[in-house]
């Protein structure tokens, strides 16, 4: 007998006779499923727009000249007067706000004499503000269009329409000038952000490399093209690779939730798989038949799967472009792809892990002897759980998962970390049936004291399908650990940034450009603004800060440059290493930095080591005074004191401004006769509440899409709950019946379906507690020590983790209803004469 | 006497500036004048050469600067600013495998990407270049696969053209321009052909001219010739046509004797007569490509021809013409005495008439 006819009789029919569990089950793969194809579209979507504005606008070159701060003008003149055959082309990058729509789009400065883009050429002009913009940005020649660049607002005359510049996808919305005019908006002082070089196809590119490093001056960096676009992609690596982690959860809870349904689906049809066994069916046609249904869910879900997780895709893009533009880079996201390869993998999640999850129930399906089975009787399904073994077990693991924890990351990864994480899980599904039935032993007669005769028999009544109910309350309990343990780290995140903040911004007011700044975006301002708020009375002292954006051995950093003297006066920056006072005070006397605790995490360097920096010219060895904490931003920073950056690149142009007040001070009076002296430049004044706001709230907007993982999470198993109820309703008939038959009211039954189901999200708020608050020790100290470098203060939320874990309880009970309502609906009559 | 009508800018550079134009009694000063004169709109530099491998292997070359004023701002906002444009061609022909190449760049000064200067003593685009030491002039080209790199030493000084230190174009003051050559440089060095490197020597020119507005607007295109003939004696001529298919009586030349000293030649002197004409597949202009020559006063019968007729250089865009530009031969007599030579010819506004600038 061949398996196949088999899997038709015995569960395509049940599937169909059963719609709303089957329903159930697969939807909540469906959003297990689309999740993962969610987070994994939208992370390439926001990461890969970085390419897509900057480098892509680029074309195509072999290698790529650069240098912190720009690559002075002189610097181009020599690659292109010598003698090799090769192609040079400058450019200035930056970004630019059309002030009609307040977006901001990629402001490319390009050698326009010598290489005009297609598509724009004819009729070109060197006089006047002009400018070349993508198709969506303007539509005819001539347009009017107002830029905000840095800290100015200048109207320019579109000079053309870029229809075909390379990377089409995003050159809708790209602001092309030649490069005077870039030069100009920008205050580069001829300054280039990069030169790109061809060179021809013959030879090798390290021979190019070399003789094209001697031509160049020292304190530039050559590389081959792309070298940005690989540590951006780097950088984000940990990133994604966390975010898609936590997008599997909600396929775990999946998998529970499978196993449970395939273990219902064995257990009921202990007897059927008796008769088919005694016809001849063998252990492996069982097996099979039984993996067979599992994966046949798991595909019903997935496919839906795919569709829902393209369109949740759309909102978690800008979610996680949130997150990226807030956290990393710069990006505006590219348009959604799903690829074949993404459908495919998403596809093989789905039912891979519903096939993982049914090994177990069809492996024990497939023992079953035909006697046995055929001898029980249907309703006895009691399974056999050594409660005893699985506790041992249970200790073991959490021991294990321990010990993982205190292990390094490998490459970078917090595979240990993870590791634990889930050894702690599955740790913790072990214990569950010892805790269920204690709880209920414990609770019963607690419960029929307090809440009469229902609540006694739902307790019961879990203990005594204590396999069932365990599966049920370890996947509630895995979403439920999951919100606890996320909510506890991003909680302590927040208080500690808000600490941080404490200390950190000390200023009474902050000034910095208009333009659009971001993690990795630094616009600048005149010099004269800080000089004229100096003048004005009631301002103490002014800091002038400088932001830049370098790389740093392969990896993305930022080049600070502050008045250590004010901070050392105003300030209250905490170390981690070193001493504040003697590191602010050393640091204007030479060639010496101090470097953001993040930083000296990615680089492995700490207070004492030095860190080389090819500055205008010259590459300089910069000593570590101190590490201290810093949350700004997770790319690291390093910080030198405004005359070292001077000396080396003397562009006195701050990035913002800080301004202490005289005590005693108006906020609002300074404020507006700053406003008044800065008049003209377009900056933004904003005061140390409005900033500590802004900073909140940008906080909160990147943990937004961790939010949405964990609802979806928990909406899974919710789901899962309700179908499970209901399964466990339909088995029970003949119970219900019976209590019916007895005298119990529809009413009565009703209840015990509810305070079962209350039970069950009790319980499981109770493992799920007490298992998040393990991970979150280990997403704090380990995971987000590993993959971000940053020192987290434990804190416990708990006013967010009592309304989550309350809410959970009231959609675990509202998940009953529906089964409630059949139950109730039982003839007691019909459901006897069934047996 | 040559020119390209440069680019798009020449439509739009309404310049405020005020440009000098080229009048009479203008006295050159050597070596200033080699190099760059902002004061005026327009110059070039330019190169030509015949030259050959001690086996006999054929090779022709050009390599032209051009600098186009834009504006002259009284304020500097950006060393990015477009002054001038500087425009530049290079061009080998590989007679014996009847190949013809070409090449075209356009800079801006910027920080030294381009020039003329005679601080540097040195005329660039890029890594094109004539470096002056002392007398010698040294040029470079170079591009993926192909190069050229020459010594040159002049053989005769330099030749002023025209009358009274301009070189007449059109009528009118001004419509003019300050003209001077080294007709007779003899080269040597290394020309680099597909990735092949030969050993070459030969005989080159050099023209050097700068102006404001030369050109009437009634004049559609040119046939300029540069013959260097083996009695050691150099002939340019240039012959400007208009609109209505007549020849313009400005059109001019002059003769090199062996000792270097010139002599004017004027429109009534010449007879230039086109013997046959070849069509060009690119462009489907038709070019003379043979040539009778007579110069009564010399007593100077030449015929003209070609040993490549594909030397045209198609322009990539649709502003600037295209033109023939390359080598030739020349046989005749003066007088009773046979004579040969070798050239370069120069042919514009074939494919439609040359637009000139300053409107």
């Amino acid at each position: 007998m061949s398996w196949f006819p088999l899997f038709v009789r015995f569960f395509l029919r049940p599937l169909r006779q059963e719609p709303v569990r089957t329903a159930l089950t697969a939807f909540a793969i469906a959003l297990g499923v689309g999740v993962v194809l969610a987070i994994d579209l939208a992370g390439t979507s926001a990461a890969g727009s970085f390419r897509a504005s900057l480098e892509a606008l680029a074309g195509s070159a072999d290698f790529e000249v650069t240098g912190i701060g720009g690559v002075p003008p002189e610097v181009l003149a020599r690659l292109a007067t010598v003698p090799l055959p090769i192609k040079v082309t400058p450019r200035i990058e930056d970004y630019a706000r059309v002030e009609s729509t307040g977006e901001t789009v990629p402001l490319i400065g390009v050698d326009w004499v010598a290489s005009a883009p297609a598509g724009g050429g004819e009729g070109t002009s060197f006089a006047g503000k002009g400018v070349w913009v993508g198709p969506r940005l303007a539509s005819k020649k001539g347009a009017r269009l107002r830029l905000l660049v840095n800290d100015l607002s200048v109207e320019y005359v579109v000079r053309g329409i870029l229809s075909e510049t390379p990377g089409a996808g995003e050159a809708g919305n790209v602001i092309v000038m030649d490069l005077a005019e870039a030069d100009q908006a920008l205050g580069r002082q001829g300054r280039l952000d990069r030169i790109l070089i061809d060179v021809p196809e013959s030879g090798e590119l390290e021979h190019w490399e070399s003789q094209l490093r001697s031509e160049l001056p020292e304190g530039l960096s050559l590389e081959r093209f792309g070298a940005r676009t690989e540590e951006n992609r780097r950088m984000l690596a940990a990133f994604r690779w966390n975010l898609r982690i936590l997008s599997y959860i909600a396929l775990v809870v999946g998998a529970f939730l499978i196993y449970n349904t395939i273990s219902v689906s064995v257990v009921r049809r202990r007897a059927e798989i008796g008769i088919v066994r005694a016809l001849g069916a063998t252990r492996r046609g069982i097996l099979v038949a039984f993996l067979g249904e599992a994966a046949l869910l798991g595909a019903i879900g997935a496919v839906p799967g795919l569709v829902l997780g393209r369109l949740m895709a759309e909102g978690a893009v800008q979610l996680v472009a949130g997150t990226v533009g807030s956290l990393y880079v710069s990006s505006t996201p590219a348009p959604i792809e799903l690829t074949p390869a993404s459908a495919l993998l998403s596809l093989c999640a789905g039912i891979g892990v519903a096939l993982a999850s049914s090994l177990g129930p069809a492996r024990e399906a497939s023992a079953v002897p035909p006697v046995e089975a055929m001898a029980r009787g249907r309703v006895d399904y009691h399974s056999r759980i050594n409660a005893r073994r699985n506790l041992t077990l249970a200790v073991l693991l959490a021991l294990a998962g321990t010990l993982a924890a205190w292990l390094p990351p490998v490459a970078g990864k917090p595979l240990f970390g993870y590791l634990a994480a889930l050894v702690l899980i599955a740790s913790a599904s072990l214990a569950i049936p010892a805790l269920v039935s204690a709880v209920s032993r414990g609770a019963s007669a607690l419960a029929r004291r307090l809440l009469g005769v229902e609540a006694f028999m739902a307790s019961r009544g879990l203990a005594a399908s204590l396999h069932r109910t365990s599966v049920l309350v370890g996947a509630l309990a895995t979403a439920i650990a999951m919100v606890v343990s996320v909510g506890v780290m991003v909680g302590s995140f927040r208080e500690t940034v808000l600490l941080w903040m404490d200390d950190q911004l000390r200023a009474d007011l902050y000034v910095r450009p208009a333009g659009a700044g971001s993690a990795d975006r630094h616009p600048v301002m005149s010099p004269e603004v800080p000089d004229l708020i100096e003048k004005v009375p009631g301002v103490a002292a002014v800091d002038r800060f400088r932001a830049l954006r370098i790389s740093y051995h392969g990896l993305p950093a930022t080049l600070g440059a502050g008045e250590t003297q004010v901070a050392l006066r105003f300030g209250r920056t905490r170390f981690l290493s070193g001493t504040r006072e003697e590191a602010l005070s050393r640091l204007p006397g030479g060639d010496s930095v101090i470097v953001s605790e993040p930083f000296a995490n990615k680089h492995k360097v700490g207070k004492g080591d030095f860190v080389e920096l090819a500055l205008g010219g010259t590459t300089r060895r910069f000593e570590i005074l101190g590490v201290y904490y810093d949350y700004a931003n997770e790319r690291g920073t390093i910080m030198m004191d405004r005359s070292t950056l001077l000396k080396y690149l003397p562009d006195p142009s701050p990035s913002s401004v800080a301004v202490y007040l005289e005590p005693e001070r108006d906020i609002e009076t300074v404020r507006a006769e700053l406003e008044r002296a800065v008049a003209g430049r377009r900056v933004l004044i904003t005061s140390n509440r409005a900033l500590r706001r802004e900073a909140i709230r940008i906080f909160d907007r990147t943990f937004a899409i961790t939010y949405a993982l964990e609802a979806v999470a928990v909406a899974v198993a919710v789901m899962g709950i309700g179908g499970a109820l209901l399964a466990l309703v339909v088995d029970r008939r003949r119970e219900f019946g019976l209590l019916r038959f007895l005298g119990a009211s529809a009413g009565q039954v009703r209840q015990l379906i509810l305070f079962e189901a209350g039970l069950l999200g009790l319980l499981a708020n109770l493992a799920g507690f007490v298992l998040g608050a393990a991970l979150s020790l280990v997403l704090i100290y380990v995971i987000n020590k590993q993959s971000f470098g940053w020192t987290i203060q434990f804190h416990w939320p708990v006013a967010v983790l009592l309304a989550a874990l309350s809410l959970i309880d009231a959609a675990t009970i509202a998940a009953g209803l529906y089964p409630a309502r059949v139950a109730a609906r039982l003839r007691p009559v019909e459901v006897i004469h069934e047996e | 006497m040559k020119l390209l009508a440069l680019l798009p800018v020449l439509a739009v550079a309404a310049l405020a500036a005020e440009y000098k134009v080229a009048l009479p009694g203008y006295r050159f000063e050597f070596p200033r004048d080699h190099f760059d004169h902002p004061d005026f709109k327009t110059e070039w530099w330019y190169y030509t050469g015949n030259l050959a491998t001690k086996e006999g292997r054929r090779f022709g070359f050009e390599l032209t600067f051009f600098r186009q004023a834009v504006d002259r701002p009284e304020k500097r906002t950006s060393i990015w600013q477009v002054d001038d444009l500087f425009l530049a061609h290079f061009a080998v022909s590989d007679i014996q495998e009847r190949r013809f190449f070409y090449w075209e760049r356009l800079n801006r000064r910027g920080p030294g990407i381009a020039g003329a200067d005679e601080a540097e003593k040195r005329i660039w685009n890029g890594n094109w270049e004539v470096r002056w030491r002392g007398d010698i002039q040294q040029l470079q080209a170079i591009v993926e696969d192909f190069s050229v790199r020459l010594s040159m030493t002049p053989r005769k000084p330099p030749v002023i053209h025209g009358i009274n230190g301009v070189s007449q174009k059109a009528a009118g003051p001004g419509r003019a321009s300050h003209y001077v050559s080294f007709s007779r440089l003899e080269a040597t060095g290394v020309i680099l052909v597909s990735g092949r490197e030969y050993r070459v020597e030969g005989s080159a020119w050099m023209d050097h001219e700068f102006f404001t507005n030369q050109l009437g607007e009634d004049q559609s295109g040119w046939d300029w010739f540069s013959l260097q003939l083996e009695d050691n004696t150099e002939l340019m001529l240039f012959r400007l046509r208009r609109k209505d298919g007549t020849v313009d009586p400005y059109s001019a030349g002059t003769y090199i004797d062996s000792a270097g000293s010139a002599r004017y030649l004027r429109r009534s002197d010449l007879r230039l007569t086109p013997l046959e004409t070849w069509e060009s597949a690119k462009t489907g202009a038709k070019y003379p490509i043979r040539w009778q020559i007579e110069v009564a006063p010399l007593q100077l019968r030449l015929l003209v021809s070609t040993p490549l007729r594909s030397q045209e250089v198609v322009n990539r865009n649709s502003w600037t013409p295209s033109y023939w530009e390359g080598a030739i031969d020349a046989e005749g007599r003066m007088g009773e005495r046979p004579v040969r030579g070798r050239g370069y010819l120069e042919m514009a506004g074939y494919d439609r008439p040359v637009q000139f600038g300053g409107k």
